[in-house]
């Protein structure tokens, strides 16, 4: 490790102490759930249609909807709030609140709800 | 469109709505000076989502999107999902580490990371670009619904409804009025969703939750009228719907508006669980939006008229066209017309208010008048929101695209510039201004390129489409980013040793 210039190190690919490495795990985990879905219904319904053009006309349809509907225009959406909520918990586990309230430095007070 | 006709009763809820703001605004301002003292400005978990959803929630989400369904269909999903999918990329990349810079702005934040008055300055002009692009859009869905109400062409329709922004601008600053954004969603996702349950009742389909219920309408039209839908990819590639999704997500990640929502809340795991809610509020309606452009293509069907092809105009007021073709009552349509109008009002007043404010702080005083007092600084930016006010309409004039279109050229420049300004500034304390600057410009250059050298160039407007260049521009940039900090000197210790101990929780050793 470059002791002369220690900060030069870190980068999201480099994390360093336990806090920031941890993040990162779990970051990254959030971001290929992230990533997967939204490539990998595309190929799908790519290939789908590529391969079983017939069958995605007729057969793929749930309750009145093509598959690939469900799967960009309703499941997707969902999936992004399922991942946004195991971050959030995740977050909430590892993080101490003391250690959140001492970085509560120059918030804005009083004007939330202001433009 | 100019028919001539006055819509009485839809015009009459418009004004009844914006009276309901404006009223609750000022019983708002009262009531802050009295009972923030002690109850703070802590809104909730679920007052911040809904505050984060109606911050977000413009005409591109109201009346746009439909109409994108409605021309090109599932390709318009590439919206549905890179609109929601950003604030993934938002929550668990930035929103954490934004607030521990404690900046308000893009440019502050920019101007304090990279110690560069240049790399700010630089910022805060793209942030002007942003804000009067986007602000087209706006403008576009603003005169759409004025030439309906009054029944006026869309040339003289821009004017007027510029004209009552601006006083509405105007008027609410005099007066102090503060946004009450709970209310505002509340009322926006009524206006979205109920005329769409009474629609999808009206056909017989499943009307407590028409998100799905529309379904059958895409049956229909299969079948009777062989309308295909179910082809996702027969007229686009999967890398330009990839392209254009990717590009909203990292716009989304890179919208300076957007950004600066988490600094006002006082506490960060409130701000987390905010974005959760927030992005659940904006799902409701994208969950809804593309029932519009599909039940609109069934009425048409059903009607024997003929399948528009290529009318922008006739696509963007598409919300309005089901509602009227599918034989709801005016006051339904009236209050499409309302949530369409408040949405794009909302989101244009708080975009013109920030690029004043930009101008009048970030550029006013180190471009033009370096020694300017307070008092010059305010009357530039009403002088600004005036002048940027006059642009936009006359942009709007002519509009490029269809209004979604436009606002995915704002994401797209966010998405190139701002967006890798943010990630890198974050996430590697060794990125330098040089770096931030060349990218910045790099990211511009990008945005534009298709414009300027699409045409003797096919491959670049293959690769950088104007509504979707940030796929491969954003982490164009974020190469040239990395490559010209390393060839120019690393940024100042200080700065390095704050982004990786106070932004990061970073040992020191």
């Amino acid at each position: 490790m470059d002791q002369s210039s220690p900060h030069n190190d870190l980068s999201f690919f480099k994390p360093r102490g336990t806090t920031m490495r941890n993040e990162v795990r779990v970051i990254k985990l959030v971001l290929s759930g992230w990533f997967i879905a939204i490539v990998g219904f595309q190929f799908f319904a790519y290939l789908m249609e590529v391969n079983y053009s017939e069958l995605l006309l007729t057969n793929f349809i749930f309750i009145n909807l093509p598959i690939q509907f469900w799967l960009s225009g309703q499941l997707l959406p969902l999936w992004f709030i399922v991942l946004c909520v195991l971050y959030n918990l995740w977050m909430d586990r590892h993080t101490t609140e003391s250690n959140e309230e001492s970085l509560r430095f120059r918030v804005r007070s009083a004007d939330g709800e202001d433009e | 469109m100019a028919d001539g006709i006055i819509q009485l009763v839809p015009l009459a809820i418009v004004a009844g709505m914006f009276a309901l703001f404006l009223l609750s605004g000022l019983r708002n301002r009262i009531r802050q000076s009295s009972e923030y003292r002690f109850k703070g400005a802590y809104a909730g978990r679920i007052g911040i989502g809904a505050g984060i959803a109606s911050n977000w929630m413009s005409a591109a989400s109201f009346l746009g999107l439909a109409g994108v369904f409605y021309l090109k269909g599932y390709f318009a999903m590439a919206y549905v999902v890179g609109w929601t999918g950003g604030y993934v990329l938002l929550l668990v990349l930035m929103a954490n580490q934004i607030r521990r810079f404690g900046k308000y702005t893009a440019p502050d934040f920019v101007g304090f990371r990279y110690e560069s008055g240049a790399a700010r300055t630089i910022a805060a002009l793209i942030s002007i670009i942003i804000t009067i692009i986007y602000c087209v859009a706006q403008f576009r869905g603003i005169a759409l619904l004025v030439s309906w109400l009054f029944g006026i062409d869309y040339i003289p329709a821009v004017a007027i409804g510029t004209s009552l922004l601006v006083s509405h601008v105007v008027v609410s600053g005099a007066m102090g009025v503060v946004r009450n954004q709970k209310l505002q969603y509340f009322v926006l996702i009524t206006t979205f969703i109920l005329p769409l349950m009474l629609l999808t009742r009206k056909l017989g389909y499943f009307w407590i939750l028409p998100q799905f219920g529309y379904g059958a309408a895409i049956g229909e039209l299969q079948q009777q009228f062989g309308f295909n839908w179910s082809e996702p990819f027969a007229d686009t590639t999967p890398f330009q719907w990839l392209a254009l999704c990717f590009t909203l997500m990292f716009g989304t990640a890179g919208l300076p508006h957007v950004l600066s929502r988490f600094y006002m809340v006082p506490n960060i795991r409130d701000a987390r669980w905010g974005v959760a809610w927030g992005l659940f509020f904006i799902a409701l309606i994208y969950w809804s939006a593309p029932a519009y452009g599909v039940l609109a293509r069934l009425f048409e069907a059903r009607n024997g008229l003929a399948l528009n092809a290529g009318s922008a105009d006739a696509a963007d007021m598409i919300v309005l066209s089901a509602a009227g073709l599918g034989g709801l009552p005016i006051w339904a349509v009236g209050l499409l017309v309302a949530g369409g109008m408040s949405a794009a009002f909302s989101t244009s007043a708080g975009l013109l208010m920030a690029g004043s404010a930009s101008f009048s702080f970030d550029i006013y005083p180190r471009l033009i008048r370096p020694n300017a007092s307070e008092g010059d600084k305010v009357f530039a930016a009403k002088g600004f929101l005036l002048i940027m006010a006059a642009g936009v309409m006359v942009l709007a004039f002519k509009p490029w695209g269809m209004i979604a279109e436009i606002a995915a050229l704002a994401f797209a420049i966010a998405g190139n510039t701002i967006f890798p300004a943010f990630l890198l500034g974050i996430w590697w304390p060794r990125a330098n201004a040089t770096g931030v600057i060349c990218g910045m410009l790099t990211g511009l250059l990008i945005s534009f390129s298709s414009l300027f050298v699409g045409g003797s160039l096919p491959i670049i407007s293959q690769l950088f489409p104007l509504t979707s260049s940030a796929c491969i521009g954003a982490p164009l940039v974020m190469i040239v980013m990395v490559v010209t900090s390393f060839l120019t000197s690393p940024p100042s210790a200080a700065i390095r040793h704050f982004v990786s101990r106070n932004v990061h929780d970073c040992p020191e050793n």
